[in-house]
């Protein structure tokens, strides 16, 4: 074909393409087309069978293991778990083929075996498959895990991770773990200790005792250390814990200063907090090590409640310098800041989502405190929760969840710890076996 | 002052005076009280008898005219031929019967005593039974007018339609002979031949303005949208193809391999039959969104509108091995699949028992094109 001839055709087809309208050419395609736009929010039914026990004396692991990794996905709110009553056929085998028939007959919507086995040396050996029934095909291919029979929660949930990243597309957040303030007796006389559990309140451990006070823990982000606040010297110092040794030690605060509301920087080598001089509160940043101080603010108001953003580049601070407390955003080495909350109310204890996108706060408004997110401009505002006293807010590793404090009213009132989806769906109580107040969600565990 | 305007004053106040005070007014009528006596029938038919109007005498003697000499009338005047005037007759009055004397009523006694009369006290309320309320009558039997039901009339006879034998050519006739026309030339479109030599120039523009340039695009957008995952390509073959459709013909790479295999879906091939109308494809949409459940999908998902193509049975079920994802906006390629998988899942569930469309228009919902678009949903 020569090139005019070719330029010829061209040119008739943009002509054609230009004479039609695009209803047109959906007409033309032979095809119907319909856009959906309504859904239904609802939690996606799923179907748990034991875990098959592969070796003699696997059958009692087997069943904890998989009630664990039931209760951790029925835990986020996003699934329901169909009774092991309404199973049409049994799993009897690991790698028996699956009857999706019997399975989509019960309306599941996803199909979780697995299978455990123990060998001579005490490891025990988790292995599981997804599937997606109405599609009749697997979702991913199967995983297994070995580890310690003590260990044998969080192998459950890694299965429970695996699969809620499969089916949501993000990741889980069940094998992590929260430090938080532990209080017991009365109001006035309230004793505090850290405190250190799995996710779901499970393996407590604590780490400080209850000689002095202790307040906002947070953990670095591999998890492996921690920033507190205590008052065992009389002024509030700022303390780095090591998790594994329970070791710990003081960053360098000058003499009558007092240091708190500390947080790690994304590189887990810089701590950026609070410090008060001659009644003056701002925020300064210095290495874990405590070198290189830098100030970072320097204005007559109170500056607090620092937290990063994922990428390290900036943080979200609260000041009163417009009088209430407000929420502001300044670039990570000093400068100026931008107030991005403008709601009625105060607004304090922001922290930046893992995810970059959302800033969780406290709000106090008309005698009532909330949770909310906002987003880092300061738009869309929402409030998640409302009570007599909300706090404190803290993300799961995946941006998905926020956990904080509720405190109840009256004087035997006591804190105890929540957590609710970004969303704004699936409010529930975190079980932690006492009072407890000022939770910081680790990263997931490696 | 005149005493024209004295006369008119008086005249008029007289006149408003007779207007208010005259009798023009209607007035009620007084009452008239009349005393009655007590007669017994007799006296009734008596005096009835005398009151009855005297009978009307039909043979009255005429009376003479009167005297024009004695008359006081002035002589009308002479004229040619007198009017003929009718003369009236006058009818003599009857005497009028005196009515015979009334018996004078007769006066009652008075019966008058000094002592007042007593008055007997008002009897006491005392409580009344209900007069017992008969039983409601029960209506008698009334004999129908038609007590049998009127039979239905026979049907209408229709004519049975006359079988008529089939017309069958005979082809043993001769065919007819048809007279042959003589060819006949066209009429001249015009009275006189113009040649392109004598044509007057046209004075339409022979070439258009090029047109204006397109304004500078605005600065560069901080946030740029990722490009679609399947943005439309175009070779040769699609030019071909669309070329070939424009011009009426089949597809240039069917026509290029033969020409007999079947259009392919989506190179022109019109659907028959009635059309799907709006409530068909509202209970299709709301048959798809029923099923679809975004709970589960991770926020990056819900940023994601993904188009999905699944084929349809006669039975108006979705042919699982045929759902696809044609393409997706917004999102990574993982955000995509999540979001493919929730809507795959809301089309083989909701699906399953076959979605309620109307199989005639099969041709239409034989293949479709689903878009997911779960933006709504974002901020629920």
């Amino acid at each position: 074909m020569t090139p005019v001839k070719t330029l010829a055709r061209l040119a008739l087809t943009a002509l054609v393409a230009l004479a039609t309208p695009p209803a047109a050419i959906a007409q033309d395609s032979g095809r119907l087309r319909l856009e959906i736009t309504d859904a239904v929010i609802e939690p996606m039914p799923i179907a748990v069978p034991q875990f098959i026990a592969e070796s003699a004396g696997a059958s009692d692991m087997a069943a904890r293991i998989s009630q664990v990794v039931v209760d951790d996905l029925i835990g986020t709110g996003l699934f329901r778990q169909i009774p092991s009553d309404a199973f049409i056929s049994q799993v009897t085998a690991f790698s028996s083929p699956v009857q999706y028939a019997d399975w989509k007959a019960i309306n599941a919507q996803a199909l979780i075996t697995g299978a455990v086995s123990t060998d001579a040396n005490g490891l025990i050996n988790v292995k599981f498959r997804l599937y997606d029934v109405f599609a009749g095909q697997e979702l991913g291919d199967g995983l297994q895990f070995a580890g310690t029979q003590e260990g044998w929660r969080r192998m459950a949930h890694k299965v429970a991770d695996a699969v809620y990243n499969r089916i949501t597309g993000e990741g889980g957040y069940f094998d992590s773990r929260v430090v938080y303030v532990a209080e017991a007796g009365p109001k006035d006389q309230r004793q505090k200790r850290l405190g250190i559990m799995d996710y779901d309140g499970a393996n407590v451990q604590y780490l400080t005792d209850s000689s002095a006070i202790v307040l906002a823990p947070r953990f670095s982000p591999t998890g492996d250390r921690i920033l507190y606040t205590s008052y065992e010297t009389g002024f509030p110092r700022i303390y780095v814990l090591d998790v594994a040794s329970v070791g710990r030690r003081a960053l360098p605060i000058p003499d009558g200063d007092m240091a708190f509301s500390p947080r790690f920087g994304p590189d887990g080598n810089t701590v950026v907090f609070s410090l008060t001089q001659g009644g003056n509160t701002d925020l300064w940043r210095m290495t874990v090590d405590g070198a290189s101080p830098v100030r970072l603010t320097n204005a007559p108001s109170i500056e607090t409640a620092p937290s990063f953003s994922p990428d390290g580049s900036r943080i979200v601070i609260e000041s009163d310098r417009s009088g209430t407390p407000q929420l502001y955003v300044m670039d990570a080495n000093g400068g100026e800041a931008t107030r991005i909350s403008f709601g009625q109310g105060r607004y304090g204890t922001p922290v930046w989502s893992p995810r970059g996108d959302l800033i969780a706060f406290t709000k106090q408004n008309k005698g009532r405190f909330h949770i909310g997110v906002m987003r880092v401009d300061g738009s869309e505002e929402r409030l998640l929760t409302a009570s007599f006293l909300d706090e404190g807010p803290t993300w799961s590793p995946n941006g998905r969840v926020i956990m904080f404090t509720r405190e109840t009213q009256g004087a035997g009132g006591e804190a105890r710890l929540y957590s609710v989806d970004s969303t704004g769906r699936n409010l529930k109580p975190v079980s932690t076996g006492g009072a407890a107040s000022d939770p910081a969600w680790g990263p997931l565990q490696k | 002052m005149h005493i024209g305007h004295y006369i008119s004053g008086v005249g008029h106040a007289g006149f408003i005076a007779a207007l208010l005070f005259g009798g023009f007014a209607p007035t009620p009528e007084p009452f008239e009280v009349t005393e009655v006596a007590v007669i017994t029938g007799d006296e009734f038919d008596r005096m009835v008898q005398a009151a009855r109007p005297p009978q009307t005498a039909t043979d009255v003697a005429m009376p003479a005219p009167p005297d024009d000499a004695q008359s006081d009338a002035p002589a009308p005047a002479q004229q040619d031929t007198p009017p003929a005037t009718a003369t009236p007759k006058v009818t003599q009055a009857p005497e009028a019967e005196t009515p015979p004397p009334t018996p004078p009523a007769p006066t009652p006694e008075a019966d008058v005593s000094d002592e007042p009369p007593r008055i007997a006290p008002p009897p006491q309320e005392q409580a009344v039974l209900a007069p017992p309320v008969s039983d409601r009558p029960v209506p008698r039997p009334v004999p129908r007018v038609a007590p049998e039901p009127v039979a239905r009339p026979e049907p209408e006879a229709k004519p049975d339609p006359v079988q008529r034998e089939e017309v069958v050519p005979d082809d043993a006739l001769p065919p007819i002979p048809q007279d042959p026309q003589e060819a006949t030339a066209p009429e001249e479109a015009t009275t006189e031949i113009v040649t392109e030599a004598t044509e007057k120039p046209s004075s339409a523009p022979t070439a258009s303005l090029r047109p204006k340039t397109r304004p500078n695009l605005p600065a560069a957008v901080a946030e740029t949208k990722p490009a679609p995952a399947t943005p439309p390509a175009t070779n040769q073959n699609a030019v071909n193809d669309a070329l070939a459709a424009a011009l009426g013909g089949g597809s240039a790479s069917s026509a290029a391999s033969g020409g007999d295999s079947p259009p392919t879906d989506g190179n022109g091939t019109a659907p028959s039959g009635p059309p799907m109308t709006a409530g068909d494809k509202d209970a299709l949409r709301v048959s798809v969104q029923r099923c679809w459940n975004v709970g589960s999908l991770s926020a990056e998902a819900m940023r994601t509108t993904v188009t999905v193509l699944v084929e349809m049975g006669r039975d108006s079920k979705p042919i699982h091995a045929t759902i696809r994802r044609l393409g997706y906006e917004g999102g990574n390629e993982t955000s995509a699949r999540q979001a493919f998988e929730a809507a795959r899942r809301a089309i083989i569930r909701c699906g399953n028992d076959g979605f309620d469309l109307p199989a005639e228009k099969y041709e239409h919902w034989r293949e479709l094109e689903l878009v997911f678009n779960p933006e709504k949903m974002r901020i629920k």
